[in-house]
């Protein structure tokens, strides 16, 4: 039977051990990167920010000996939609699209400014990839929880539980071996009884239906674990006192330079924005 | 039970881990008539909703949020994968289905358990099919447009379509999983009727 094992093929994060720059510095900077080049990439309407927010990660990969291929590969799935996507802008112009036209081919025209938005969609999903592979493959378990933790540390004072979101944050990375195990088993199980995920029957209905006797065993055992967890983490006295790190993630000087460039980076992005915005909004007068 | 802050913080991670394995395996989704598929994915979001509030709801929703984030930015198989690795599409909707769902089970004031849990489950499936079409359609009109093979004009029709026809059936589902889910774990045996011993809370 095939499709029993749905974890092995699966990975998420692929975290290499090593030694460079961008390993040692500290989580909360790593997230601070992140958060600001993926927010750069997905949200700024100027075409400058989003190739330096697809700059960075790259120049960032080549410091941590990671190669971009790798980080790329997950874009061939993508490259038919993108065509399909770059077709129908060619082929439906804008209305009121009064840039110049490059390429006129009959009645299908690329103008400057459709050209510009397939570019701009190819580049902002290439952003976003390279910026969340390259966080995932220098950044281990441990350190994007307890990144999580520092990163929300400034927020403590107004009461939000930075510790209790990090904790929560590790339980789940701790639970999704161990839940994706008991969907195995619990497949298998149905499987030996008779139950069919899939193949055999044609009406949409029944296979719906299996699902649940698939879903809740494994939900509930879920909760049981977490039960006995907590209760064990209770009997430890955990969230009595003060919790005491083992491992603490020293920031340096590189730290420092690296969220200050972090910060620069989204005060240039915001004001690249603004630029290109209040350019557009010149633009759109003067065609008035 | 008592609920501390313990049990509340490694019960929603545990259920985040449910909402994470079904976000990157195909398990969050179940097959359903001509090839569509009906996601299945927020239930834990709901679950954790109704069992321990709108906070836990939240994180939970935050952490499948994140997940099918990272899966449409590393390994996207279905053409729309990519307009999901936008937080504003990935991760903000997913915010606000434990919300909504623990707004609606708590409508119920604790009675009929498994009719609110239900509810929840339908209406938390409802808030997450309208803000993840609504923010699809603010962020990502032209590429949609292209992948549907419709004008830009057309969109708002094809959207409220599939919110209609793969939304409604959804919330069924949420609806059926998060109620057999919830009064599972509760004790609540509906049709074989078990009944509760003395002093045993449900």
């Amino acid at each position: 039977m095939r499709g029993l094992e749905f974890w092995k093929h699966v990975s998420i994060g692929r975290y290499v051990e090593s030694d460079s720059p961008v390993h040692r510095l500290a989580p909360a900077t790593k997230y601070l990167w992140l958060a600001v080049v993926v927010i750069a990439a997905s949200a700024s309407r100027s075409a400058i920010v989003v190739g330096a927010s697809f700059a960075a990660p790259l120049a960032f990969a080549r410091l941590a000996r990671v190669r971009a291929s790798f980080l790329l590969r997950g874009f061939t799935p993508v490259l038919p939609f993108l065509t399909i996507a770059a077709a129908f802008q060619v082929l439906f112009s804008w209305p009121g699209d009064a840039s110049r036209v490059l390429v006129s081919l009959g009645p299908v025209s690329l103008s400057s400014r459709e050209a510009v938005a397939v570019a701009l969609m190819a580049l902002r999903f290439a952003a976003i990839m390279t910026a969340i592979g390259l966080f995932t493959s220098v950044t281990s378990e441990g350190d994007t929880a307890r990144g999580v933790e520092d990163f929300f540390k400034p927020l403590e004072r107004i009461g939000f539980p930075a510790r209790a979101f990090a904790l929560t944050i590790a339980v789940a990375f701790r639970f999704i071996p161990i839940v994706a195990g008991e969907f195995e088993s619990v497949v298998k199980a149905q499987a030996a009884r008779g139950a069919d995920f899939g193949s055999g029957t044609r009406n949409p209905l029944r296979k719906a239906k299996a699902y649940l006797p698939l879903v809740v065993p494994v939900t509930v055992r879920a909760l049981e674990r977490a039960e006995a967890l907590a209760e064990a983490m209770e009997a430890r006295c955990y969230g009595v006192g003060e919790a005491t790190r083992y491992a603490e993630t020293a920031g340096g000087a590189a730290d420092v330079f690296a969220k200050v460039s972090a910060l620069a980076f989204a005060a240039g992005a915001i004001a690249a924005g603004a630029m290109a915005s209040g350019a557009m909004a010149a633009g759109a007068a003067s065609i008035r | 039970m008592e609920r501390t802050n313990v049990r509340r913080v490694v019960v929603s991670g545990a259920l985040g881990a449910v909402s994470a394995v079904m976000a990157i395996t195909p398990l969050g989704y179940l097959p359903w008539f001509g090839g569509a598929s009906l996601t299945i994915m927020h239930i834990p979001v709901i679950v954790a909703a109704v069992l321990e509030g709108p906070v836990a709801g939240t994180v939970v929703g935050l952490v499948f949020g994140v997940t099918s984030l990272l899966k449409a930015a590393t390994a996207p198989v279905g053409p729309l994968d990519p307009l999901f690795a936008n937080p504003l599409v990935s991760i903000l909707p997913r915010l606000l289905i434990g919300l909504a769902a623990w707004a609606a089970y708590k409508l119920f004031r604790g009675k009929m358990t498994p009719l609110a849990a239900g509810f929840a489950g339908a209406v938390g499936s409802i808030v997450n099919t309208v803000l993840v079409l609504l923010a699809l359609g603010l962020t990502a009109s032209e590429q949609l447009s292209g992948a549907f093979g419709v004008e830009a004009g057309a969109l708002p029709a094809i959207l409220a379509s599939l919110a209609l026809s793969n939304g409604l059936v959804e919330a069924a589902a949420a609806a059926v999983f998060t109620s057999s889910v919830v009064s599972a774990w509760k004790g609540i045996e509906g049709a074989r009727g078990r009944s509760r011993l003395a002093g045993e809370k449900g």
